[in-house]
């Protein structure tokens, strides 16, 4: 039986590279891909060589974090190359984020590109230890289990890997709260004083990479820069997941190249999009308003959204950024504030309690925009918010007041009028369920955070 | 021997200073346990506190240095420079002028520790901050036994005054460490203490 995990029972030559999307997901349908399926697809991961190729790669592909920062892969594989000693590598699959599920549906059906790209970044770190780093449920850590018993059966790693479990909890991917998990306390974003890599503690660097980033990362070895550089535009080169919201209720993880337009990705009618329209036709019915970039991104109106591309060159300007892909068209029929409102209220009892603007300004904020979007609110209920919004920015230890307030902020403007209608106690919206995902619970303890 | 002249000048210099730097270091401990639990002082913004914290300790700093300077210039008693920083090897009052010693040596680290603080880690720098407890008492006694005018009179209605300052302060700080909100729950007691918005539309 020996000499079967040696010969492998499958076809080894080269597969060709994906002429088209999706690369990362298969083409149909969401049955899990095993390893057979994987190498008879990609190939088998050719390693690159030592620390620089891929390096080198990488930064001719462009790739950038799929986390939702965006930052420069090349630039901290580089850093985990010179660090000393070499840095713990993670992938980071705890998307906290309620309104994402693309992490979660990668790990699931392609999980053997994820742990190849663990494999290419533990090897360009020049290190010995990989985590998986991925949120609590018991199918999806059972799927990677067996996922990693396949590839030691095959033998094909050259680093062992632990799976370790992210509470449920919006802040559990930071990256300061995954590094903190890793040394057994507490998932909570902490301060960082030092710059480049985070660390685990004195003299233990950490390399963390979202683990759809490690997907393009294992794809990138195989088929090269210019190939990655097929999808998506010059500046924002490649492809990413989304997760898409339409306005008929249906939700979707879809592989887009960057730049795409938002109405393309929406089913939204262009030519219908004039200024100061105040819904737009998509072929799932009318759309209000468009979030881009999830609960820390912004709101943007159905108008300005059938305009822009996917693309952060073209969002930046207007205050959001892809982030992590969650596109969600607002139906015509709901009240952006009342789910502005449910959201707010769930990132406020999601602050980590560690900062007071945060733990005080967030609860209140969220407490003013819940007044704004019952009927007859306090006519100096908006100034007020903007005024707590100005305080509480740039005040915490991580980007949590700043991304809610953001995402706040971009309420008040692009709903300013349904905000004037409930003044006068009205509200355009008339079917009163709840839209955007929000979990129920909600930490008490300390432990929720473990 | 009494009044001020240019023998006594030094040594008076050292005892004022003296008691100016208890005083200070008292202010210093009040304003830390103040930052501590995010106390206010009326009219002033908390990073303010912060601000005071800093600069009183500095100030602290300034008199204590003068005040050992003083007194190992002074010729009226021998007490040379190692006495001052190691424990317990002055010749003249080895007892008090150690405790005073070792509360100079933990004041050291306290300020070092301080301005080196973005270079450290908050845990190293949160660890030795504890040491201000111990830096205190030790001062207070080194000042009671070393100094004989602290035996009765105005300087030890000061020292006592300190002293219940602290007391107060410590009472306070473990009382609110007593009542303090988990983490976890902290954003949902703010947001359960504004007030409900009115029915639904």
């Amino acid at each position: 039986m020996i000499t079967d995990s040696l010969t492998l029972p499958w076809p080894a030559q080269e597969a060709s590279a994906p002429a088209s999307l999706p690369r990362l997901l298969p083409a149909a349908g969401t049955v899990p891909v095993d390893l057979r399926a994987h190498l008879a697809r990609y190939g088998a991961l050719r390693y690159a060589g030592g620390k620089g190729r891929i390096v080198a790669e990488v930064a001719a592909a462009g790739l950038t974090g799929r986390g939702g920062a965006a930052f420069p892969v090349a630039r901290k594989l580089t850093a985990a190359a010179e660090a000393r000693p070499a840095p713990l590598v993670a992938g980071n699959g705890a998307e906290g984020e309620p309104a994402s599920s693309k992490d979660r549906s990668l790990l699931w059906i392609s999980p053997h590109l994820v742990l190849d790209g663990l494999q290419l970044a533990a090897e360009a770190a020049g290190t010995g230890t990989a985590v998986l780093y991925v949120r609590r449920n018991q199918r999806l850590h059972g799927r990677l289990a067996q996922a990693i018993a396949e590839r030691a059966a095959a033998g094909i790693d050259a680093v062992r890997v632990d799976v370790v479990s992210a509470p449920d909890r919006f802040l559990a991917g930071e990256e300061s709260a995954l590094v903190s998990r890793l040394t057994g306390k507490p998932a909570l974003p902490a301060y960082r004083s030092v710059r480049g890599l985070p660390r685990l503690g004195p003299g233990r660097p950490a390399l963390v990479q979202n683990v759809e980033t490690l997907a393009h990362l294992a794809l990138i070895a195989r088929y090269g820069a210019a190939w990655f550089r097929i999808a998506g535009t010059e500046a924002e080169p490649g492809s990413m997941l989304a997760t898409l919201y339409l306005p008929d209720g249906r939700t979707s993880v879809t592989e887009v190249p960057l730049g795409t337009g938002l109405a393309d990705l929406l089913g939204l009618d262009p030519a219908a999009a004039g200024p100061g329209v105040d819904s737009v036709p998509s072929a799932g019915g009318p759309v209000r308003a468009v979030l881009v970039g999830g609960y820390h991104g912004a709101w943007l109106s159905a108008a300005e959204a059938a305009r822009l591309p996917l693309a952060n060159a073209a969002l930046r300007p207007l205050g959001t950024a892809v982030g992590a892909g969650v596109v969600a068209a607002l139906p015509a029929d709901r009240c952006g504030l009342a789910e502005t409102a449910r959201v707010a209220r769930y990132l406020a009892l999601e602050s980590a309690g560690q900062c007071g603007p945060c733990f005080n300004g967030l609860p209140r904020i969220a407490a003013a925009l819940d007044h704004l979007a019952g009927p007859h609110p306090d006519q100096r209920a908006r100034a007020d918010l903007e005024r707590w919004a100005g305080l509480v920015t740039g005040r915490g230890a991580c980007h949590h007041p700043d991304g809610s307030v953001r995402f706040i902020r971009s309420a008040l403007r692009v709903f300013a009028a349904e905000a004037g209608l409930h003044e006068r106690g009205r509200c355009t919206g008339t079917d009163p369920r709840p839209f955007l995902p929000v979990p129920a619970g909600r930490p008490a303890r300390d432990a929720d955070w473990s | 021997m009494t009044g001020i002249t240019h023998t006594t000048a030094l040594w008076y210099a050292s005892r004022a200073t003296g008691v100016v730097t208890l005083l200070l270091l008292t202010a210093v401990l009040l304003l830390g346990v103040l930052v501590n639990r995010q106390g206010r002082l009326p009219g002033l913004p908390s990073f303010a506190v912060t601000g005071l914290h800093r600069n009183v300790s500095l100030l602290a700093v300034a008199f204590l240095a003068i005040h050992v300077i003083t007194a190992i210039v002074d010729p009226y008693v021998t007490i040379g420079l190692a006495a001052a920083v190691l424990p317990f090897v002055s010749a003249y009052k080895p007892f008090w002028l150690g405790l005073g010693a070792i509360s100079l040596d933990l004041i050291a680290a306290l300020i070092l520790t301080s301005l080196a603080r973005a270079r450290i880690s908050r845990r190293a720098w949160r660890g030795i901050h504890w040491v201000a407890y111990a830096a205190w008492p030790l001062a207070v006694v080194h000042s009671l036994g070393s100094s004989t005018d602290a035996r009765s009179g105005p300087v030890l209605a000061v020292l006592a005054g300190c002293v219940l300052a602290i007391a107060v302060a410590l009472s306070w700080r473990l009382s609110r460490a007593a009542r303090e909100i988990p983490r976890a729950a902290r954003a949902a007691a703010t947001l359960s203490r504004m007030p409900a918005r009115k029915a639904d539309l």
